[in-house]
């Protein structure tokens, strides 16, 4: 293995003359070290992020802030009730389903009038209306979604105009330090290629600064979480 | 012969000033950033301890520059992703342009990023026959007007709607009729949703660079980014040295920081992680993915020590939008692709002190910019020490050395610089009743031009001194 590593990176300087040169130039740079700091760095202890206690209602709160529609359901059959509420809500059109047990499981509780293309049947068409996907953490301190490549990949949440999400309160972490901590230690970048934290539709301030809702992505996010199993 | 970049700057500066359309737009556009940005602080427990956790994090990032780029390529190859280094702009843009060219590349989308706007990317691409889609909405208008991004994070926050939709009219729709900017945002997404779906290369920037985990960390609020990422089969990020950062977890500060700084928001919409090209198994993404890091001037940076923390920005705009000077001048006036102070600080590094020297001086180093900095660059000071770096380097015009001669002089004989006062305040007094006062003749020209005569005292500061002090 070693020796792979060492042909890969010499074949790196091969093609890249300018590599060792940048290399060598910050070396020679830090030779010479920066002067310290006026004032002491953060002092460890200081406490940067308001504590959060309750996870669910500052979860529910935030996504009041990032216009996120949060329905808390209690059971699988209320959760599929209201899926299929949201779906009679929107214009027809083919829905995007990530193939999931507990996702084709709700769907078929919903007995949706469109059509689904299943996310093993290949990545979401640009003429979809909906995709309804899982998410591998819910972030309380942001109310946020952390999706990755594995939620039905990387177009799903962002091509269609709504984008429903099916979780958990098991899934919900209190703050982005312990979801990124989290991805780091289970390696889950070296698994998939794709991961975002996703609070809110998408959305732009660009003219004037005057907040629109639905950019590029989707102008709703609807995440069904799911009190009990 | 062409007017220097200062004569541009002053030029500029003075029509920008005078403008009062575009004051009144800058001034809307900063009054809702600012409410925005207090609120989004008051959200944050301890802002200060967040600042001084950001500038740890970059500065332990910076100290250790060669090492965590080295961590982070050896994680993207492993990966399959290829990385390449670029001494200059000049190696940067062309090794992406042959990279189109070899792959058959007939239109790219580009997510929004200051380094391509550094590189001059885009014209590079288009010397070449191809298509290249500005896809962040503000970009996207200052693309369609022909300029550069008015401001680096809100690139076209010097129009407002009834000019948008003018625009779009002229280049996109004739039949536009609502200046709504929700109609004109869906008019741009109908037009780029066609781009997304035949460009064969996404190109983007990247907020930061995880060493750790390997990471390119992309934040946009509006989804094209994502839309950028996930969609065309090649994915190009271009990217500064000075962007990596240690640990995965140091997101977790950095993002709300920079979204706070940003647009006062909590967290940007997107806050999404590409590890790579798309895995074995995985139904869409980028099938081949590069990294081109860029030096061009920042290794020279690098080894200033003094100013050696300018490379810790992170790009967010703060400093812009508190600027009395920026405010007054807006963007373009600078000149440069970085503008406002943080612009000033870089730009002479990036292109050269004895052309870019103004900038510095055209502050009046109130230190604004240095208290809402969420990485604590001090920035109005790098101001001064370019100005005295500028000096150093023999920069300054022989006028402006022949007048510090001749005060030099003055100083170190109080005769002659009695005599001097007086003759100033008879010669000067003696100009104004002549009503000269503003033209050529009048050594106070640069103040006087758009004012009232600065007022003349009776009597010189030691004559009053010896008068109200020495008496008692």
């Amino acid at each position: 293995m070693p020796q792979n590593k060492q042909a890969r990176t010499e074949k790196t300087s091969a093609g890249n003359p300018s590599r060792d040169l940048i290399l060598g130039r910050i070396r020679q740079a830090l030779l010479t070290s920066a002067p310290e700091l006026s004032a002491p760095a953060a002092p460890s202890g200081r406490v940067i992020f308001e504590p959060i206690h309750n996870p669910l209602e500052r979860f529910q709160q935030e996504c009041i802030a990032n216009l996120t529609e949060c329905a808390l359901t209690t059971d699988f059959v209320s959760s599929a009730q209201h899926l299929a509420k949201v779906l009679a809500s929107l214009p027809a059109g083919e829905a995007f389903v990530q193939d999931d047990s507990a996702l084709r499981r709700l769907v078929e509780l919903t007995s949706p009038a469109r059509s689904i293309r299943w996310s093993s049947e290949g990545a979401p068409r640009e003429a979809s209306q909906v995709t309804v996907t899982l998410a591998e953490t819910l972030i309380a301190q942001t109310g946020s979604i952390l999706v990755s490549a594995s939620c039905g990949g990387r177009g799903a949440s962002v091509i269609a105009p709504c984008h429903i999400v099916y979780a958990t309160v098991a899934q919900l972490v209190p703050d982005l330090a312990t979801a990124l901590a989290r991805i780091g230690q289970e390696r889950k970048l070296d698994r998939h290629s794709f991961a975002c934290v996703i609070s809110g539709s998408s959305r732009t301030a660009d003219i004037e600064k005057i907040l629109v809702q639905g950019a590029h992505g989707p102008r709703r996010l609807v995440v069904i979480l799911q009190v009990a199993l | 012969m062409n007017p220097t970049a200062a004569q541009r700057f002053l030029e500029n500066a003075a029509l920008k000033s005078a403008d009062l359309v575009h004051r009144e737009i800058i001034r809307r556009g900063m009054d809702s950033y600012d409410a925005a940005h207090l609120q989004g602080r008051a959200r944050i427990k301890d802002w200060e301890a967040a600042r001084a956790r950001c500038q740890e994090i970059k500065r332990e990032a910076i100290d250790h520059l060669d090492r965590y780029l080295l961590q982070f390529e050896e994680q993207v190859v492993a990966r399959g992703g290829q990385v390449y280094w670029a001494a200059n702009a000049q190696e940067a843009s062309s090794y992406v342009t042959d990279l189109a060219l070899r792959l058959g590349v007939r239109t790219v989308v580009k997510s929004k990023s200051m380094v391509t706007e550094e590189i001059h990317l885009s014209r590079a691409l288009e010397n070449e026959g191809i298509t290249v889609w500005e896809t962040d909405l503000g970009e996207f208008i200052v693309q369609l007007r022909n300029e550069g991004p008015y401001h680096i994070v809100t690139p076209a926050m010097h129009l407002n709607r009834g000019q948008i939709a003018n625009l779009f009219r002229e280049k996109l729709e004739p039949g536009i009729t609502s200046d709504d900017p929700a109609d004109l945002m869906a008019v741009a997404r109908r037009k780029l949703r066609e781009a997304f779906f035949t460009a064969e290369m996404a190109i983007s920037g990247a907020n930061f660079l995880v060493a750790d985990a390997g990471v390119v960390a992309i934040s946009t609020n509006e989804g094209n980014g994502r839309l950028c990422t996930s969609v065309p089969r090649i994915h190009v990020v271009v990217t500064g040295i000075e962007k990596v950062i240690p640990r995965l977890e140091d997101l977790a500060v950095l993002w709300p920081v920079l979204a706070t700084s940003g647009t006062g928001q909590g967290i940007t919409t997107y806050s999404t992680m590409i590890a790579g090209p798309r895995l074995p198994g995985e139904i869409d993404g980028a099938e081949q993915f590069y990294v081109v890091l860029v030096d061009n001037g920042r290794s020279q940076l690098l080894a200033d020590a003094e100013q050696r923390e300018v490379l810790h920005c992170i790009r967010c705009g703060a400093c812009l939008n508190i600027c009395p000077v920026f405010r007054h001048v807006g963007g373009h006036t600078y000149g440069t692709t970085y503008p406002g102070p943080i612009g000033s600080v870089l730009t002479p590094h990036l292109n050269g002190i004895r052309e870019f020297k103004h900038l510095s001086f055209a502050s009046s180093l109130c230190g604004a910019c240095s208290s809402v900095c969420p990485v604590k660059i001090d920035l109005h000071h790098h101001l001064l020490q370019n100005r005295r770096n500028a000096t150093e380097a023999g920069a300054t015009a022989w006028s402006e050395r022949l007048t510090f001669r001749m005060w030099r002089l003055a100083m170190v004989r109080p005769w002659l610089y009695v005599l001097g006062g007086w003759w100033m305040r008879r010669a000067l007094r003696m100009l104004y009743r002549l009503g000269l006062a503003g033209t050529v003749l009048d050594p106070m020209r640069a103040w006087n031009r758009h004012r009232g005569p600065v007022p003349l005292p009776a009597e010189s500061f030691r004559a009053r001194w010896r008068k109200d002090h020495a008496a008692k």
